[in-house]
């Protein structure tokens, strides 16, 4: 775990631990006393509130517990009954292909697009980029359900904006929210709205990149494409890294959209029911809490692995040699 | 980009662009894009115009499908067989011209009207009413937000909201700032393991904790207070961490040696030295937390389920929904009432958001 | 305040169970520290807990006491898994509430809201805290159904307080249990009826619906008119064509009606269209069948492709989509756009806007028989009250000073027979144009048998599976009804050979 998630090389332990040696003893020890003090809140927080809860959610899983005793049933182990159930259970298969689905759709939007409009919004041809960033960002300061409510009845296919919209330019609107087909593209629609920090750390990037590399490229007779290729990208990897990261981290946990717009059983016929939201109506809705723990633990673990596999794969493609610290 | 830009050059006639001089060519080029920009802020804004426009609009108006307020003009009529009652006025096709008239009696294929100016005379027309132009007029209506700000009780909700935005806020800084502190200055075991243990819990799908953090606080006897959403703040975030721990150690280190050897305690060079050159970055989390607070739906559902009184917005909001979805108008007052307070906290320090902070060179 | 006894509490139970569990594995296996460690801190949290608990709760009772009125008893009151959470019912029950507590000052009488939507779960939370609210109501068999075992037995505290059942003829046993505990007293009955809109059959010169039933249920449509038929769902969908309009003024009937342009539906089950009660309309039958396996009833599948095709092909009943959209606004009866629907009594509740232009008529029949379907709502104490005879007390003003007021709110009808009268007295006072009440109350004659919210095993989860249905029938016009339905006799029957 530790070589994942610091990566190759943790310069700042290194660093200040090479700078500090020759220190005396006591010194250090009175160091690392301060240190390990200050660490504290996090350490208690990290045993209480994520170690305790998980080790019991383990338990948990191994249990038949119910939320509520609907037929006076004692508690007791069931070994590996839930963890059977996961892997025959045909709701946990529909749960993960709805977000399997959507991954594919949204991780590229959600990178290529917040790429985009800061490629747009740092053109040196555009007038009030400043405005233009106000207003990209501003969605992203919505409260959720407030923004819940706006999409609920503007993609509505019959009276919503959107679907007059489409008929103004002589299209046939979809069902968006009703048709099995369209709800998760319309979701993916709904994620748009978040892309507003996106945008701000990719413009922060693309004025990262040093002119004069831009400058030895042109002398080299770089295309606009060779530019972005050679130059650019290496320079943004990193975030766009972190933005992916950041993505598929929010996709594990991707609930209340679908579950405020769609219900928990994720009309229509569970086109949006996703992973999460089996989950939630096992535990929650049919109180079988033990079955639930042994469906986040599965979860966890698809998304620790994945999360490790993206991390393993930035070698081959994330480029750190320009970022100096 | 070099897509968006060869189109928008494309648009303009080759022969003509290339006898323009340079300043002529430039001015071009800047309105095409910003034009574009326009357009697509504009697409991207779109839901928050359909949410303005639905808060002004009576449900009637809702019903019948205009795109603006608009309402029917009506003329009460006083006298002869049809007084009592107020009519709609409709433009009428008749042998005398385009006619102002109120419809009295709808039938399918023949209708009849009378005239505003004398209104005991029935005038029988043949024809279909529904194809008829009705006499539309501009007529917002403020009500739904006072509706909605009564209905949502939205002081209580506010002071709710704030009271656990605002410890939580507290909280989180306090030991943010700390953990970070200790994380970017220390020598410490298992430093490492630390730094992977943060960025296990943001990896961490909350579900997987929630059935047991909820049994912990049962426990504890704080289900139905918001104790649960405000006391894990107190041992810190891990993205706060992290964000605190990049700008600390940004911090040239001259300054806080020389304190030490000054004999100053860490503490006490955390707060004389070190915070008051994080200013910004503390400012960062605390709004950071403050839209958090804002926003957490799961977390006060499911501890304050049922405790209405408690209920911070975004829980009364979705009540609110849930209870009165049949009256769109409402909602959709009750949606921008519950965004004024992050979009005027945003406007005014906006520079904050969008000065671009970021975590990636912690995930290095 | 509610105290729960630790008794109710089930979560400690499995903590405690995970504890030794954990203690056992560590002291068996030897050097697992982690483990180790968790017990230790949790069980120091919890020794710390408990102390914490106890002056949290002094602390929390202290605070309200000196706000509100003395030492009066806090009876929680659950209004949301049937009527009554809707926005026109919400100050009514604030001004019985209110009533109640000036009346007297032993009790305190407090009401939570809570959204159809989500009050099950919000109550699955609330008692799986152990925080159970004291009464919950009005409440259907469908919520009784989703949480079996979580009722107090009544006939303890009818024997002590010496409430007279009598007036009731027996009619309370629908809520005994099989293990022979009475969990309900009947409060209000709902049976169904057309409601129509007579603007819109001005309009369209058609006649109105019947107004009575013939002895076997049967009735005649426009009587001595060119539209005169016996009033089936042959005749309601043909008539319903008739009153469906587009913006050009065509309607379904004719061949120029332009279905992307609807402007007045014809008819709708209004918040009936749960595939059981949908199904019923057509004829009472049950999913579960003697052999353990589900199979829809016969007229069940018939209904649903009437009313698929209606909304569908013909156009005359609006699907999901329009139902939500602006025209209709979720509350299509009561837009004015929509002329005939069938629902329950308890439409009366939400149907303000509408002034005086409504009135109601007779059910059709389908193969000869009538359905006039029925819902029962009652009060029910939560096992773990506090102070069940406290919450008993506010049940007999319930049942008595509060009744008509409560059953004007919800729109039932009185489920003793002997206030009747005044109930519909008031509700007169509330719709003056003088509504048809007796074809409503004819209903009852011929209400669904088996009910058409019975139970059936596993409940939560078939029911569940059973509303998944509901979205196609309503919104995907492409949708295979036979296909649908053999999916969902496959899963029930799965599902409860466990």
């Amino acid at each position: 775990m530790t070589t994942i998630f610091t990566g190759p090389d943790d310069h700042t332990t290194t660093g200040s631990g090479s700078r500090d040696d020759g220190g005396h003893g006591t010194l250090e020890r009175r160091e690392r006393r301060w240190g390990l003090l200050f660490v504290t809140p996090w350490l208690l927080g990290l045993v209480l509130l994520f170690i305790t809860p998980l080790v019991l959610s383990l338990l948990m899983s191994f249990t038949n517990y119910e939320l509520i005793d609907t037929d006076d049933q004692e508690i007791a182990w069931v070994g590996f009954d839930n963890w059977q159930r996961v892997f025959s259970d045909p709701e946990v298969g529909n749960g993960l292909w709805v977000t399997l689905k959507f991954a594919l759709m949204f991780v590229p939007v959600s990178t290529l697009l917040p790429l985009s409009v800061a490629y747009l919004l740092t053109s040196e041809r555009l007038w009030g980029r400043g405005v233009f960033r106000l207003l990209f960002y501003l969605p992203s300061m919505v409260p959720l359900v407030a923004a819940m409510i706006i999409w609920r009845f503007y993609l509505n296919a019959e009276s919503g904006w959107f679907a007059r919209l489409l008929r103004w330019f002589g299209l046939n609107p979809p069902n968006f929210l009703g048709d099995a087909d369209w709800v998760l593209p319309a979701l993916v629609l709904i994620g748009t709205w978040g892309i507003g920090n996106a945008v701000i750390i990719f413009i922060a990037a693309l004025n990262g990149v040093p002119t004069e590399l831009y400058e030895a490229a042109r002398i080299d007779g770089a295309g606009k494409w060779r530019l972005f290729r050679d130059v650019t990208w290496p320079m943004i990897s990193p975030i766009t890294f972190y933005n992916v990261i950041i993505t598929l981290v929010g996709l594990g946990q991707y609930f209340l959209v679908p579950f405020i717009l769609q219900g928990v059983d994720g009309r229509p016929e569970g086109a949006s029911r996703f992973y999460t939201m089996v989950f939630y109506q096992e535990t929650f809705s049919f109180f079988q809490a033990g079955y639930g723990a042994a469906l986040a633990w599965a979860m966890f673990i698809v998304v620790f692995t994945l999360t490790a596999l993206l991390f393993w794969s930035a070698k081959f493609w994330v480029h750190y040699e320009f970022e100096e610290r | 980009m070099a897509t968006i830009l060869s189109a928008a050059r494309a648009a303009e006639p080759k022969r003509t662009f290339a006898e323009l001089d340079l300043d002529t060519k430039r001015f071009l080029a800047k309105t095409t894009v910003t034009l574009f920009a326009v357009l697509l802020v504009v697409a991207f804004l779109l839901p928050l115009l359909f949410m303005v426009v639905s808060s002004l609009k009576t449900e009637q108006q809702i019903a019948s499908q205009t795109i603006l307020p608009r309402s029917p003009t009506t003329v009460e009529v006083t006298e002869g067989p049809f007084a009592g009652e107020a009519y709609d006025l409709y433009a009428v096709p008749t042998d005398d011209g385009l006619r102002s008239l109120l419809l009295v009696t709808k039938g399918r294929e023949a209708s009849t009207f009378v005239d505003p100016a004398d209104p005991t005379v029935p005038i029988e027309w043949e024809g279909r009413w529904r194809t008829l132009e009705p006499a539309l007029v501009l007529d917002p209506t403020f009500e739904n937000f006072s509706e909605a700000w009564d209905a949502l009780d939205f002081l209580l909700v506010l002071r709710n909201t704030g009271i656990i935005a605002g410890l939580g806020m507290a909280g989180t800084v306090m030991a943010s700032t700390l953990v970070a502190y200790g994380l970017s200055r220390f020598r410490m075991p298992a430093k490492r393991l630390i730094l992977s243990s943060l960025l296990a819990t943001i990896i961490l799908p909350p579900f997987v904790t929630l059935v047991p953090t909820y049994a912990v606080w049962l426990q504890v006897g704080w289900v139905g207070t918001w104790w649960p959403l405000i006391v894990p703040h107190f041992f810190g975030n891990a993205y706060n961490v992290f964000l605190l721990r990049q700008f600390f150690l940004g911090i040239p280190r001259d300054l806080d040696e020389a304190s030490a050897i000054d004999g100053a305690s860490p503490l006490r060079t955390l707060i004389t030295i070190i915070l008051p050159q994080a200013k910004g970055a503390v400012l960062a989390v605390s709004l950071f937390h403050f839209f958090f607070a804002w926003n957490d739906f799961l977390s006060p559902l499911i501890y304050l389920a049922g405790e209405r009184g408690k209920q911070p917005i975004s829980v009364a909001l979705y009540d609110f929904l849930g209870l009165y979805d049949t009256a769109i108008p409402l909602v959709q007052a009750g949606a921008m009432l519950s965004m004024a307070v992050p979009i005027l906290v945003f406007l005014l320090l906006q520079r904050i958001f969008l000065s671009g902070i970021d975590l990636s060179g912690s995930l290095k | 305040m509610s105290t729960t006894e630790p008794g109710s509490f089930r979560l400690p139970r499995l903590l405690a169970l995970l504890a030794a569990m954990a203690l056992l594995a560590a002291a068996c296996g030897g050097g697992d520290d982690s483990a180790d460690d968790d017990a230790d801190s949790e069980a120091s949290a919890s020794a710390a807990d408990t102390t914490e608990a106890a002056t949290d709760t002094d602390d929390d009772d202290a605070a309200e006491e000196s706000t509100s009125s003395g030492d009066a008893v806090e009876v929680r009151w659950f209004v949301g898994l049937g009527t009554g959470a809707q926005e026109e019912q919400i100050e009514r029950q604030d001004a019985v509430v209110d009533a109640f507590n000036d009346s007297q000052g032993d009790i305190e009488l407090v009401v939570e809201y809570i959204d159809n939507s989500t009050a099950a779960d919000v109550l699955a939370t609330q008692i799986a805290a152990g925080n159970a609210p004291d009464i919950i109501g009005p409440v259907g068999l469908e919520g009784s159904n989703a949480f079996a075992g979580q009722y107090a037995d009544l006939e303890p505290l009818i024997a002590e307080s010496g409430f007279d059942l009598s007036p009731f003829a027996g009619s309370e046993e629908v809520y005994r249990t099989a293990e022979g505990a009475l969990e309900g007293i009947p409060f209000a009955t709902f049976p169904s009826g057309i409601f129509y809109n007579k603007d819109l059959f001005d309009e369209a010169g058609l006649p109105y619906p019947p107004a009575s039933y013939e002895a076997d249920g049967s009735s005649v449509y426009g009587e001595g008119t060119e539209f005169e038929g016996p009033w089936d769902y042959e005749k309601l969908a043909e008539i319903a064509a008739i009153l469906s309009v587009d913006t050009n003024g065509n309607d379904a009937a004719s061949g120029a009606y332009d279905k992307a342009a609807i402007e007045q539906f014809g008819f709708a089950h209004q918040w009936t269209t749960n595939p059981t009660s949908l199904g019923t309309s057509f004829g009472a039958g049950r999913l579960e069948q003697t052999d353990g396996s589900a199979e829809f009833p016969d007229a069940w599948v018939e209904s649903y492709k009437w009313y698929h095709n209606l909304v569908h092909e013909v156009g005359a009943a609006p699907n999901q989509t329009q139902t939500d959209s602006d025209l209709l606004a979720g509350n299509v009866f009561n837009s004015g756009n929509v002329a005939m629907v069938s629902t329950h009594l308890w439409y009366t509740c939400c149907i303000a806007d509408l002034g005086d232009t409504w009135d109601i008529g007779a059910l059709p029949t389908h193969d000869g028989t009538l359905v006039s379907k029925l819902h029962g709502d009652t009060f029910r104490i939560h096992k773990d009250s506090a102070d069940p005879q406290a919450a008993f007390t506010v049940l007999e003003y319930f049942f008595d000073d509060a009744a008509l007021d409560l059953l004007d709110v919800y729109g039932g009808m009185p489920a003793r027979p002997d206030i009747r009268d005044s109930y519909f007295a008031s509700l007169d006072e509330q719709f003056p144009q003088g509504v048809n009440w007796d074809v409503i109350i004819a209903g009852l004659e011929y209400a669904d048998s088996p009910n058409h919210q019975t139970s059936m095993p596993s409940f939560l989860e078939a029911d569940a599976r059973v509303k998944e249905f509901e979205t196609p029938l309503l919104d995907d016009p492409d949708f295979d009804i036979d296909a649908g339905i053999a999916e969902v006799e496959a899963d029930l029957t799965a599902l409860w050979a466990g």
